[in-house]
């Protein structure tokens, strides 16, 4: 057993960092944070550049073809900002999903330019009616002779805004499952919107009579559920690696500010119950780290049949995204009034915990379905 | 014991009289949006137009003293108001003020007769709005900790430092505030209170950019400001309760912040949650019949009416004269702590709909939103949760052998 980082990814991590702190520290961030799109086309080219959106695209694609660890020990430095823009919703989870459901020839057409960031794919998936199961879709694709019409709406999108092809999630007549087109973000018919509120970046896309060529359809109709699940699958954990950087960088910000912030002529961590709130934040870091870790390395090492991957999977997700919110929680209660002042910073990761609350399903759509692996 | 508030025949003809002149005098273009701070200035200018006239008939502050211009009403018409205004989802004072809860409050206690004449009279009768400075950036819990200076120079006295955190959109006519009088003096007595007429030299309003404003139980707060000083004059007579006595006036102010005032308002929150889960469908139908939200809707529940009926015991305690302990910082412990639990309730309830303002997908007119954010912001005014928590403590005894006393509300 050996629970350290390979010397090669504690390279990955300090350049990772050494990246972060030059191109996306907390005052970028901030006027990010005002953008539509959460990054700006100078830091989006030198995060391509150095191979960001290409990590889990294979060589033959032009990627690096990484391991998901990898990419996690990269995501986690960009959860430690966090780093805003659609860097998960295109280099992994859009990636990922090409890469699972996708034919040959659409492999070979979208991931090379995803891979050098040159297209932005966002999953349009979720609905008014939302949810993450197999039934939440609900979306009709109308077949024409030489394709389909696409008309609804897609609600919740993350990134839809800054997408230049949105892999919509519909029903196709006469196919039972679900399907997976990719729809360029220009054709007539898409607009997308960002919805404003206490989350970052998403966005309702409407579909109005949209036509798309039979080509558009990712893989074969009706047979998307699967690959996207194994998407899904390996997509999780790196976005659980990027909350555990935000909960860690909340952890340090918090416990930095306990030795510095005198009141009553003491620092405020010697006060137990300021100490209680900083136990709580380490116990949710090392929890989500911990089962982030264990899914990854199962991932990682082939053991997709144990039965175990999956339930790990979940865990994780479920424990991250319950430790970001409540890291965030607590660290408001240590910094007081400081801590909700815009330009502090806490907020930034306290608006991110909330956006991505719910994001591939919440704590309790995840705990469900651990319920369902231990098969009780 | 009776919860069940009730009605003499006089304070049912006053009901009449009280909603005949509100259907008459409340403008119904009022808006009241869910985040204070988006009330427009025409529309301040309104609820402050309706607070001169409340105080005009003695309404804006009906328990206080006549002879200050306040109502002379007893409690029972005070409800009774209250929950009149509640039909318009307004409080007294229709808009945020420290002057007439907390400053008026403590002058009351602490003032000489000449400054409950001169101060009283336009707190009371929503002529002069008074915003609370307390807070500095090295001042926040340790309040007794604060350095802005107040320097005696003839007749007057000469401020100089900074406060935050403080006061509400659209500017103040007077500020409430503790200073240091004697930078070497033991702690808690070197304070000293001062009303600072707003329009003062020296003095500079800067907005503060924060998560959202939040509220302080009262009306909304609209936006904080940082307040600088330079060289401030004022008149010693603005000096209130005493040099180096201001700890004293500051735990009568306090007390009245940290909840022991009560309230009989309800939370409406609750109700536009339930509206929202009967309203919003997933898998077809409304969530609100799906019995793991059920669930989560009753713990919502549940939190709110702990939380209602502290602050109805403290309504009554204070006033039937009864003797506060531990229940004013309890009521501000609980609202801070279960607004947090019902915030994350909610997130779980609505799903990422209680995160949107978007005006095409939400069904609370940003009120879930707004509490997302306010929910984190109001663990902090009139005292973090923890340090309600710390007051608690001391007024239970815990671990000492004497009570420490609440402070003096008469
Ligand atoms: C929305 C908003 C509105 C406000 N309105 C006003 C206003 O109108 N007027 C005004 O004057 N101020 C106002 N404040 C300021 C507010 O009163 C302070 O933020 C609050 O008292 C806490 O002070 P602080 O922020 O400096 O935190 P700190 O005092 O620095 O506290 C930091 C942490 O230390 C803990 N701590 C400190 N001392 C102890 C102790 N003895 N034991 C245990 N834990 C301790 C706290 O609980 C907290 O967790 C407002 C603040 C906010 C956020």
């Amino acid at each position: 057993m050996d629970l350290s980082l390979t010397e090669q990814q504690e390279l990955l991590k300090t350049t990772a960092r050494d990246f972060m702190e030059r191109e996306a520290s907390k005052d970028i961030l901030l006027e990010l944070e005002e953008t539509e799109s959460g990054y700006s086309d100078e830091l989006w080219q030198k995060a391509s550049d150095i191979g960001w959106l290409g990590m889990l695209v294979p060589e033959q694609y032009g990627g690096s073809g990484s391991s998901l660890t990898d990419a996690a020990v990269v995501y986690e430095q960009m959860g430690a900002g966090p780093l805003s823009g659609p860097f998960f919703s295109s280099g992994v989870l859009g990636a990922l999903t090409i890469l699972e459901a996708g034919t040959e020839g659409q492999r070979q057409r979208y991931l090379p330019s995803i891979a050098v960031g040159r297209e932005i794919a966002a999953l349009a998936l979720t609905e008014p009616d939302y949810g993450w199961g197999p039934d939440s879709v609900s979306m009709r694709a109308q077949p024409t002779d030489n394709g389909y019409v696409l008309s609804g709406t897609k609600l919740f999108v993350h990134d839809a805004a800054s997408a230049t092809t949105l892999i919509t999630a519909v029903r196709a007549r006469g196919h039972e499952g679900m399907t997976l087109m990719m729809v360029d973000a220009n054709t007539p018919g898409v607009s997308t919107r960002l919805l404003s509120g206490f989350m970052g970046w998403v966005g309702e896309v409407t579909y109005d009579s949209v036509e798309v060529s039979a080509d558009a359809v990712l893989g074969e109709p009706g047979s998307a559920w699967q690959p996207l699940q194994r998407a899904f699958q390996k997509a999780i954990p790196i976005l659980c690696a990027y909350q555990v950087g935000g909960s860690q960088a909340v952890f340090d910000m918090t416990l930095e500010y306990s030795r510095t912030r005198i009141q009553f002529g003491n620092p405020i961590g010697r006060f137990q119950r300021v100490q209680d709130h900083i136990v709580n934040i380490i116990n949710h870091l090392d929890a989500a780290r911990w089962t982030t870790y264990e899914a990854l390395w199962k991932l990682d090492s082939d053991r997709l049949t144990d039965n175990g991957v999956e339930t790990s999977i979940h865990l994780a997700k479920a424990v991250t995204t319950e430790g970001y919110y409540q890291a965030c929680n607590g660290a408001h209660e240590v910094h007081a009034g400081i801590g909700v002042m815009k330009d502090y910073g806490l907020t930034l990761h306290t608006q991110m915990s909330r956006t991505l609350y719910h994001y591939l399903g919440d704590p309790r759509f995840h705990r469900k379905r651990m319920a369902e692996t231990l098969d009780f | 014991m009776d919860f069940e508030p009730r009605y003499t025949e006089e304070q049912q003809t006053f009901r009449t009289e009280v909603r005949d002149w509100l259907k008459d005098n409340v403008p119904d273009d009022l808006a009241n949006p869910a985040d204070s701070a988006d009330t427009t200035y025409d529309d301040y200018l309104q609820y402050r137009a309706l607070g001169r006239d409340l105080g005009e008939k003695g309404w804006l502050w009906p328990t206080a003293p006549t002879e200050y211009g306040g109502g002379g009403l007893t409690i029972d018409h005070a409800i009774v108001l209250d929950e009149e205004l509640d039909e318009y989802s307004l409080s007294l004072p229709p808009y945020y003020d420290s002057g007439g809860r907390l400053g008026g409050a403590s002058i009351l206690v602490w003032g000489d007769d000449d400054q409950k004449e001169r101060f009283l009279p336009p707190i009371f009768k929503g002529e002069v709005r008074t915003w609370q400075l307390l807070t500095e950036p090295n001042a926040g819990s340790d309040l007794a900790g604060v350095q802005i200076s107040a320097v005696r120079d003839g007749d007057d006295y000469v401020i100089n430092g900074q406060k935050i955190f403080v006061g509400s959109s659209h500017g103040a006519e007077q500020y409430w505030t503790i200073t240091c009088t004697d930078p070497d003096g033991d702690r808690h007595q070197n304070l000293s209170w001062f009303i600072v007429p707003a329009e003062t030299p020296g003095l500079t309003v800067v907005p503060m950019d924060l998560l959202i404003a939040g509220g302080e139980g009262g009306a909304g707060t609209g936006h904080k400001n940082t307040i600088f000083f330079d060289n401030v004059r004022v008149p010693a007579s603005n000096l209130i309760g005493g040099e180096n006595n201001g700890w004293q006036v500051a735990t009568t102010h306090l007390e009245l912040e940290h909840g022991s005032g009560g309230t009989i308002r309800r939370n409406r929150l609750v109700d536009r949650l339930f509206d929202y889960a009967r309203e919003l469908k997933r898998d077809g139908q409304p969530i609100s019949k799906d019995p793991e939200v059920q669930e989560l809707l009753v713990d919502v529940f549940v939190e709110a009416e702990i939380s209602r009926l502290f602050g109805l015991r403290n309504y009554w305690m204070r006033h039937a004269h009864q003797k506060l302990a531990h229940e004013g910082p309890q009521s501000s412990y609980y609202r801070k702590t279960s607004g947090l639990r019902m915030g994350e309730a909610i997130l779980k309830i609505l799903g990422p709909y209680a995160l949107t303002d978007d005006p095409k997908w939400d069904k609370s007119d940003s009120h879930m939103e707004v509490f997302q954010r306010s929910s984190i912001v109001a663990l902090h005014p009139g005292g973090t949760a923890e340090i309600q928590k710390v007051i608690m403590s001391r007024r239970l005894g815990i671990g000492r052998q004497v009570r420490e006393q609440a402070g003096r509300l008469a």
